[in-house]
């Protein structure tokens, strides 16, 4: 009897030590929504790279009792490395190794498209300010609109950490999105003769000339605007090591090895600040519905700019190109050129829409400056 | 001042402001680095691939020069210089803007039809 009766109570202190006896309702229905974001990234592979990770993230931090985050270990390291925002800067390194900023250096006219698509981020930040969010949480908000993961990361770290999951989630469920999301607006914002525009080939960029922008911009903007400076200058950093002809192995690494290590760190740490008390909240449904707000507000400024250059540049420049703007490297320049195909099946829009694409990131890490630095980190 | 930073509309305007400012400031560097680029082609202004485009037209009254046809080497077909330019056309490229039509002296063209000739010997 006295062997069955401690066998009761082990088992007892099982179930009480297990992760089951912890789990609530909270962290089933997060563990679903782990589940079913990881059918979008592997079932209909959309951003798989970052979801896959952000998925799993998402589904560890809803196993009760694991201590991930309270005891030293890999977790809290990852933890760390977004807290301190370690990773978005790293991230920006393997972006600008694999950035060619030539279109935009070919046309800098295009920069002014980048910074008309950051209408959507102040848009969505004065619609989040109007719901009741505090400014600085309505900044990390906004910036989903800038169609950036790590840049949203950085500024959620900074301004909203209560809300890092739900901003990431946002960010790249909507940059996974721009297919869906801009035609329609791009299509009612212009007409047919606008969609068939087309533009001039882009003159030839030197050597000299890709090696001086990232140096002379690190300075400008890091001197501007040192709130970013990390980012801006890692991104020029990144690009540098491409463009200077005599750093291959720099550049190879910054944009394969290091860029996935960084992206398997950042997203499945972003996935773990998924924890059901922080996510099933009213604040993130209207985020979701911000982060749209924010989308589609900066596709329509930089369409509405772009018919703007269209006419002063005599017919020169095609407005589709200015939904590119919303960075999204390089789907949104993807969605330019497919839209402006259909409208015209000779029109050749997509190195033409690399420029405001490439105008978008310096444009959002910008905003996000501006944003730190007149409104403070929490 | 804290009760401007607390109005949406303020907020929005004054980032909005600076955001162009910057970006306005780095297509000035990007034009004066341009500007001072000792390694660019002296002789841009004939080989600018952006100027090319635009001589025709301001060349357009003198219209006897636009219908000028290509060069067209000895042995290609009329119907095969029709084929290139409404391939050519597709790309926008005008019958005005051809040159010249003739065949393509590339060596692995050549090694190819040797291949090719080799491999139906067999």
């Amino acid at each position: 009897m006295e062997i069955f009766s401690a066998f009761a109570i082990s088992l007892q202190s099982v179930w009480l030590d297990s992760g089951f006896s912890a789990l609530t309702w909270g962290n089933v229905a997060m563990i679903i929504v782990g589940i079913f974001l990881l059918y979008m990234a592997i079932g209909k592979e959309y951003e798989p790279l970052l979801l896959t990770p952000i998925a799993f993230g998402c589904i560890m931090a809803n196993f009760p009792c694991t201590g991930f985050l309270e005891e030293p270990g890999v977790m809290q390291v990852i933890n760390y490395g977004i807290k301190f925002e370690i990773f978005p800067p790293l991230i920006f390194l393997g972006v600008g190794a694999m950035t060619d900023f030539g279109p935009l250096l070919a046309n800098p006219n295009t920069l002014f498209l980048g910074a008309a698509a950051q209408f959507g981020v102040f848009i969505s930040l004065a619609g989040a300010m109007l719901l009741g969010f505090t400014a600085q949480e309505a900044s990390a908000i906004g910036i989903i609109g800038g169609a950036d993961g790590p840049t949203a990361i950085y500024m959620a770290s900074k301004m909203a950490p209560n809300l890092l999951g739900a901003i990431a989630v946002a960010a790249y469920s909507y940059m996974s999105l721009v297919p869906l999301i801009q035609p329609p607006i791009m299509k009612a914002l212009t007409t047919q003769k606008e969609r068939e525009v087309k533009m001039d080939q882009l003159r030839n960029v030197t050597h000299f000339e890709k090696m001086v922008f990232p140096v002379a911009s690190a300075i400008l903007i890091s001197l501007l605007l040192p709130p970013v400076a990390a980012l801006i200058s890692m991104l020029m950093l990144g690009n540098l090591f491409r463009e200077s002809g005599v750093t291959d192995r720099l550049s190879d690494t910054s944009q394969n090895a290091l860029c996935n290590i960084v992206t398997i760190f950042l997203a499945t740490g972003t996935g773990m600040t998924m924890n059901a008390e922080d996510f099933l909240t009213v604040q993130t449904l209207m985020i979701i519905g911000l982060g749209l707000l924010a989308f589609a507000g900066g596709t329509a400024a930089g369409v509405i700019l772009g018919k703007i250059m269209c006419r002063l540049s005599g017919w020169k420049i095609n407005p589709l190109i200015g939904s590119a703007g919303v960075s999204a490297v390089p789907m949104a320049a993807r969605v330019s050129q497919v839209v402006g195909q259909k409208a015209n099946p000779s029109n050749f829009l997509l190195m033409h829409a690399m420029g405001p694409n490439v105008a978008g990131v310096i444009g959002t890490a910008v905003a996000a400056g501006t944003m730190l630095a007149m409104l403070g980190a929490k | 001042m804290d009760n401007q930073m607390s109005n949406p509309v303020v907020i929005m305007l004054i980032n909005m402001t600076i955001v162009f400012a910057v970006l306005f400031l780095l297509s000035l560097f990007i034009r004066v680095i341009h500007f001072i680029d000792p390694t660019k082609p002296r002789t841009k202004k004939k080989t600018h691939p952006t100027a090319a485009p635009a001589k025709p037209k301001k060349a357009a009254p003198a219209k006897a020069a636009e219908p000028a046809a290509p060069v067209v080497a000895p042995g290609i077909s009329g119907e095969t210089v029709a084929a290139i330019a409404g391939a050519l056309a597709a790309y926008g490229v005008g019958f005005s803007q051809i040159k010249a039509i003739r065949p393509a002296e590339r060596r692995s063209w050549a090694g190819a039809a040797r291949i090719r000739g080799l491999r139906n010997d067999r």
